[in-house]
């Protein structure tokens, strides 16, 4: 059977979703219609595909990469969530993280149908399997990292974004992509039914999703949803169209009895709005401006991005902007920054600073030690917290 | 001293019977734990007079060889007299809360103010744990307890399973972060 690619258009990549699970190939079909219609189309077979996109994490895949053989001009591009794991089974296979980095997939999808193309043009087919791309994993680019918690680069990369620090002082106008808009993503739909749910004490329901989510008002607010937790965490990241998801008061919101998680709303909206701010924080946010968290987040169920634990400690004690708390930490502002969104969305932002006797900003290193027993403490305190950190 | 020094890197964990502090305990230490109350039951009369404490005793071995101490208070309140004791030059107290119990809320206020002195003078952190049989009060409720018993800023505060060392290990983090947030892992 030979292949014969009909182009609709100069520029749309046709994409074929290969061995791709129900729920991602609705997130990307979601995400073509809304952000490439202009670059990409998807295609309902594999003969009318320039490039296919693989899931590498299912069952079967090899079986998957069979079904390519009579498709050699075809550019292959994977997705895993361990991608190095994969890179052994299938060497030279351009393999790329999960959750998929939606900014930068158009491009690598046109990149590697063109590679192949070019590949095709001067190599004639004389095999079976289709020809490698020839493209570096982009699991082996950026910036060293500067984590204190045992996290991977490409985990630091995806849950904190790489933004660089901002300008210490305000007067310097701030980048629009220091910002992200709630409305756009899940946490947005999420904390007005949170808040809906609350305000009338009625159980509301988020429809239109993939799985239902479920709020709870009483007789303490919970979220309740059948999405797995590998599920929540692309889906949050993910841009969705304006009419996805609707808000609706009900009077019960069992989806499937038996295969739901509940989730404490306040944990849940911590995590929704970490995954979706990558290390941004809410559109009309002041930086500068000086807050305190409320409380310690629940730790053992929240989402700890790196240094979480640390600028809790500090943040619970002292009033001071997202900035100033980087600074007294010595860590890059994104960091603080996710904490700042999911406290913001959890209900764990005081943003009342008493008006008087502002509070100095000393680094925390610096802190005096009151009595000479105390002096031993930064060492062992170090010693045991290493002792954790590597066992954990 | 080395001997003298070692014998203050201790954490205290203690809390409500049945809460978990053995489990706990267990959960994190490199060593079999020691529950001394075991112990004395089974030995000479000699050596029941040294160890009529009915406490558990865990141990983290550092990279360098110096060792931490796991204390685990008695959770029977008729033990209550050698809390102080045993916490005597602790570096923080792990609190676990039974959230099955009668009135936990009422627990918390207890075990505080026995510990008073030693809070003081060191940090707490708060561990609810058995949330999966009893999930009221929510931690909203122990936060708002512990802003009316006048704790500013408010002590860490986590749902926490004693079975799972991760819980644990996070109890333990917060607890070190608290006393200094400055803190690297060096
Ligand atoms: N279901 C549930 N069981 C728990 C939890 N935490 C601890 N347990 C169990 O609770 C029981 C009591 O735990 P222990 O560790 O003996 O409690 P303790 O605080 O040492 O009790 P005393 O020494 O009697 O004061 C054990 O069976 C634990 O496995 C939890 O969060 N949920
Ligand atoms: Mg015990």
């Amino acid at each position: 059977m030979s292949r014969h690619t009909t182009l609709p258009g100069p520029h749309l990549t046709a994409l074929y979703l290969l061995h791709a699970g129900s729920m991602d190939v609705r997130l990307i079909s979601l995400s073509v219609e809304r952000h490439w219609k202009h670059a990409v189309r998807l295609v309902p077979t594999l003969d009318e595909a320039r490039v296919v996109l693989v899931d590498c994490d299912r069952p079967g895949v090899e079986a998957a990469f069979e079904q390519l053989g009579p498709y050699p001009s075809a550019g292959i591009v994977c997705y895993a969530f361990h991608p190095k794991d994969h890179a052994l089974r299938f060497p030279n296979r351009l393999i790329l993280g999960k959750p998929l980095n939606l900014d930068a997939l158009p491009g690598i999808l046109a990149k590697a149908a063109n590679d192949t193309a070019a590949i095709k043009a001067t190599v004639t087919a004389r095999r079976q399997v289709p020809a490698p791309v020839p493209t570096p994993p982009m699991a082996a680019v950026e910036t060293p990292s500067s984590l204190g918690h045992g996290l991977h680069m490409d985990e630091e990369r995806d849950l904190c974004g790489a933004m660089d620090d901002i300008p210490l002082t305000p007067g310097t106008p701030l980048s629009e992509k220091l910002f992200f808009a709630p409305d756009q993503y899940l946490i947005g739909h999420l904390s007005r039914a949170v808040e809906q749910a609350v305000a009338s004490g009625r159980p509301h329901v988020i429809s239109g999703l993939p799985h239902l989510i479920g709020v709870q008002p009483q007789p303490l607010p919970v979220c309740v949803t059948a999405f797995r937790g590998n599920q929540l965490r692309p889906f949050s990241m993910t841009q969705l169209p304006h009419a996805t998801a609707r808000i609706v008061s009900a009077l019960i919101f069992s989806e499937s009895v038996g295969t739901e998680t509940v989730y404490a709303a306040e944990d849940f909206l911590w995590n929704i709005a970490a995954w979706a701010a990558r290390g941004r924080l809410p559109v009309g946010t002041d930086p500068y401006q000086r807050v305190r968290l409320k409380a310690w987040p629940n730790f053992t169920q929240a989402f700890l991005s790196p240094h979480a634990l640390r600028i809790a400690a500090l943040w619970t004690r002292t009033w001071a902007s997202p900035v100033e708390i980087a600074t007294q930490l010595a860590i890059p502002h994104r960091y603080v920054f996710s904490v700042f969104s999911s406290a913001h969305f959890s209900g764990l932002l005081d943003r009342n600073a008493p008006t008087v006797a502002p509070i100095a900003v000393i680094p925390v290193a610096a802190h005096p030690s009151p009595s000479p027993k105390q002096e031993q403490r930064p060492s062992i305190l170090s010693r045991i917290l290493r002792k954790l950190l590597n066992a954990v | 001293m080395r001997s003298e020094r070692a014998r203050h890197n201790k954490i205290i964990f203690s809390g409500t019977v049945g809460a978990g502090k053995s489990t706990a305990i267990a959960a994190l230490s490199d060593i079999p734990p020691v529950c001394t109350e075991a112990v004395a039951s089974d030995e000479t009369a000699a050596l029941k007079k040294t160890t009529t404490v009915a406490m558990d005793y865990g141990l983290l071995n550092l990279p360098d060889g110096e060792k931490v101490m796991l204390y685990g208070t008695p959770g029977q309140e008729r033990f209550s007299f050698m809390w102080e004791i045993l916490s005597e030059g602790g570096i923080g107290l792990v609190l676990l809360i039974n959230n099955a119990n009668v009135d936990p809320l009422k627990d918390l206020e207890n075990y505080l103010a026995a510990f008073k002195k030693f809070i003081a003078s060191t940090a707490v952190t708060i561990g609810v744990t058995h949330m999966d049989r009893a999930q009221e009060p929510g931690l909203d409720a122990y936060r708002k307890k512990l802003a009316e018993l006048g704790h500013d800023p408010l002590p860490a505060v986590f749902r926490a399973d004693a079975r799972n060392r991760e819980d644990v290990a996070t109890l333990v983090k917060a607890l070190l972060y608290t006393l200094n947030p400055g803190l690297v892992d060096a």
